[in-house]
């Protein structure tokens, strides 16, 4: 029996649109690498006016604009990064900022807001006077939206303090901004000011942008120069690469405008959940496209059981823990999709209190 | 004047055809990291099959397939790695294995024909008694064809003699294949014989083949689960990656057939070429011409392919008296013919200039 699929596991699963395709057929190429491919050309300098930076490199994920960033700020031996300790560099990312890179991490916590306190940021800094056996930082990193913490929004306030701090003490600044336009919908700030205090920002066109593949990272001509440079060493230098970018230029034309019905649905779902016996979710805390669902003792489910029963329904999520669940809403899935998943979800709660003779 | 362009630069310029962009935009497509990407998947297994190994990784560049290949035989800090000090891994990819991959490299010098003599490579590699104060050699690598010697191909006997060398200490042995398929036309030996010493292979499907963008690592199953975790640190992990695969699948059904013709033509060029007082051509074997201008011509190589590209052709200037060009499936015969006769007017001047 073909089975209706609502997946929710995240905004990377979004498929090219006809437009894309269309565009990824007809696109204007050229060697990147030889030279400069017109149409990842256009992408990055496009890119770059949105940012409200002096340039941008396209590259092929969100992990490599991070990696990537992270290396180029840090590009002296024995350097030290800020970030957070629930951030997605820290936890997502192989470590490759260390093992790939040899830059050494220090992370400050994570609130549940996505911030981190400024007084600890600060307080993380390595005083330059014990050199002799410290690391140097040189390097801050924000996540704007937050994924771990629910795709929560950091302020451009803020982002603007931590700027500061970093000035102080001769830091740089990269946002890892792969759901920035998330936040810039979510906050109603234009997504160059959110980004205004940041040296460098790493986006994401694959995820609630709906691009088939890719990343840009926007910055300073000489950073991005270096990063262009890095970006071959690791083996990011594509060829005809304008294919993918001419799918990315659709994405921002079409999708960026549905980012706020994706919070909408969000929070449409979130407060279905909420109602359902249970589960519990924090709905003030969804602010995007992200939501977190613990799973209450009582309800006498797990989460790995929770999903494998919603997957009989062709609901796909993602279990973050052996009571949390995550779902990500993005433009492919439609309001009936999510009352689909409403319901299915009362159904599976239901059926398993039925299962313990609630 | 509008002139014809004709680009010799590399074969990495090749643009997506007409059916590769229709494949493209038709791909079946799914998140390459979340699960697997069926077009992706597909690709993969086709050049497992086609190199007689038992999986496949696509990935950006044939730098990152290198890069992720060398850095997976060595993954123990302290490794090792004997390379041509002629090869693409060695010269132009930015000394990654060691800034990136913290490996050693400890190079063999590269013969005319690209290989490495056997004893050379034999006495490069680290005596572990020494371990105090030797690094520890893991892996060999080959690269065929060789791209800085000319487009030289390697024979499946060669390559045969370094894999039992491997072997016998311990050794694993990694085939920069980037152009092997030019190898095995131009040998007349199937690819996976060629490789057949192999334990992994780095094949580019962005060269003559004229896909858009790519490489495939091809190993065994466990080598491959390893790169792939490696690919994704890296930042090669793509996600609905087969909008690109479904290209490189075309190339590999349309263009593997018409590599011999780019031989030929390479072969016509060439002759062509050393026929010109002045110009003196290396022996051609697939698709890369060297050019040595002679002295006694008075002319900089800057000149001569400033020269050429206004009228359109475009060649590489190696050093101050070498070119090179290499063909290409969108290169026809014509296009050869033109670009001889730009050649000829080229170095007519210099010819004159010197009362030749």
């Amino acid at each position: 029996m073909v089975k209706r699929i609502v997946d929710l596991r995240s905004d990377t699963v979004t498929k090219p649109t006809e437009t894309m395709r269309a565009a990824i057929a007809d696109a204007e190429v050229g060697d990147d690498v030889l030279e400069h491919d017109p149409t990842a050309f256009h992408l990055e300098s496009e890119m770059a006016k949105i940012m409200g930076k002096e340039a941008g490199l396209f590259v092929p994920s969100g992990t490599m604009a991070n990696l990537i960033s992270v290396l180029v700020h840090c590009e002296s031996r024995g350097s030290e990064v800020i970030l957070g300790h629930n951030s997605h560099i820290h936890i997502y990312e192989n470590g490759g900022i260390s093992t790939i890179g040899g830059v050494h991490p220090r992370t400050v916590k994570n609130d549940d807001d996505g911030t981190m306190d400024i007084d600890l940021i600060e307080a993380a800094i390595r005083d330059s006077k014990e050199e002799i056996t410290f690391p140097t930082t040189r390097l801050i990193c924000l996540e704007n939206t937050h994924c771990n913490h629910g795709g929560r929004c950091l302020s451009v306030e803020y982002t603007d303090r931590v700027g500061e701090v970093a000035k102080k003490h001769g830091l740089k600044l990269h946002i890892d901004g792969a759901r920035i336009f998330n936040a810039s919908v979510a906050l109603g700030v234009p997504v160059d000011r959110l980004v205004q205090a940041a040296d460098s920002v790493s986006v994401c066109l694959s995820k609630g942008l709906g691009a088939p593949v890719g990343s840009v990272i926007v910055g300073s001509d000489s950073f991005i120069t270096k990063a262009r440079r890095l970006r071959k060493t690791l083996g990011g230098g594509m060829r005809q690469v304008g294919i993918l970018c001419a799918a990315a230029l659709v994405a921002l034309q079409e999708n960026l405008p549905k980012l706020e019905s994706d919070h909408k649905k969000a929070r449409l779902l979130a407060d279905g959940l909420n109602k359902i016996q249970g589960l519990r979710v924090n709905t003030s805390s969804v602010e995007t496209n992200i939501i977190y669902i613990e799973i209450e003792e009582f309800s006498g489910t797990k989460a790995e059981k929770l999903c494998n029963d919603l997957e009989e329904y062709g609901i796909l999520l993602m279990q973050t823990g052996l009571s949390r669940l995550r779902v990500v809403l993005h433009h492919q899935i439609s309001e009936s999709d999510v009352q689909y998943a409403l319901s299915c979800f009362q159904k599976a709660v239901n059926g398993v209190n039925h299962e313990n003779g609630n | 004047m509008v002139t014809k362009t004709v680009d010799l630069r590399s074969d990495t310029v090749t643009k997506p055809t007409e059916a590769m962009r229709t494949a493209m935009a038709t791909a079946e497509v799914d998140d390459d990291v979340l699960d697997f990407d069926p077009t992706a998947v597909r690709l993969e297994a086709e050049m497992a099959k086609i190199t007689g190994k038992e999986a496949g990784l696509f990935v950006p560049s044939g730098t990152m397939g290198n890069l992720i290949s060398v850095l997976t035989h060595c993954d123990v800090r302290g490794s090792e790695v004997i390379l041509g000090d002629n090869c693409h891994i060695f010269i132009y990819e930015n000394g990654g294995i060691s800034t990136i991959g913290g490996v050693h490299p400890r190079t063999v010098k590269n013969n005319s024909d690209g290989t490495m003599d056997l004893d050379l490579i034999e006495a490069a590699i680290r005596d572990p008694r020494g371990e105090i104060v030797y690094p520890t050699t893991r892996l060999i690598c080959l690269e065929n064809t060789h791209a800085n010697s000319g487009g030289k191909c390697l024979s499946a006997e060669y390559t045969d003699q370094v894999g039992e060398l491997a072997k016998k200490h311990g050794l694993q042995l990694h085939i920069d294949g980037a152009r092997i398929f030019n190898a095995s036309v131009a040998l007349g030996v199937p690819v996976d014989r060629l490789v057949q010493a192999a334990d992994s292979v780095s094949v580019c499907l962005s060269k003559g083949i004229g896909a858009p963008i790519g490489s495939v690592i091809v190993g065994s199953k466990s080598f491959i689960a390893k790169a792939r975790r490696l690919r994704k640190t890296l930042g090669g992990g793509m996600r609905q990656v087969g909008v690109i695969t479904a290209a490189a699948l075309v190339a590999l059904q349309e263009n593997v057939g018409k590599l011999e013709s780019d031989h030929k033509k390479a072969r016509l060029l060439a002759d062509g070429l050393n026929q010109m007082k002045g110009l003196r051509v290396d022996p051609v074997e697939t698709n890369i011409v060297y050019i040595e201008i002679e002295e006694g011509l008075h002319m900089s190589a800057a000149k001569i392919v400033k020269n050429l590209e206004e009228r359109g052709i475009l060649v590489m200037e190696i050093s101050s008296s070498r070119i090179r060009v290499v063909l290409h499936h969108q290169i026809s015969a014509s296009d050869v013919q033109y670009a001889l006769s730009c050649f000829q007017h080229a170095v007519k001047g210099g010819q004159i200039e010197n009362g030749n």
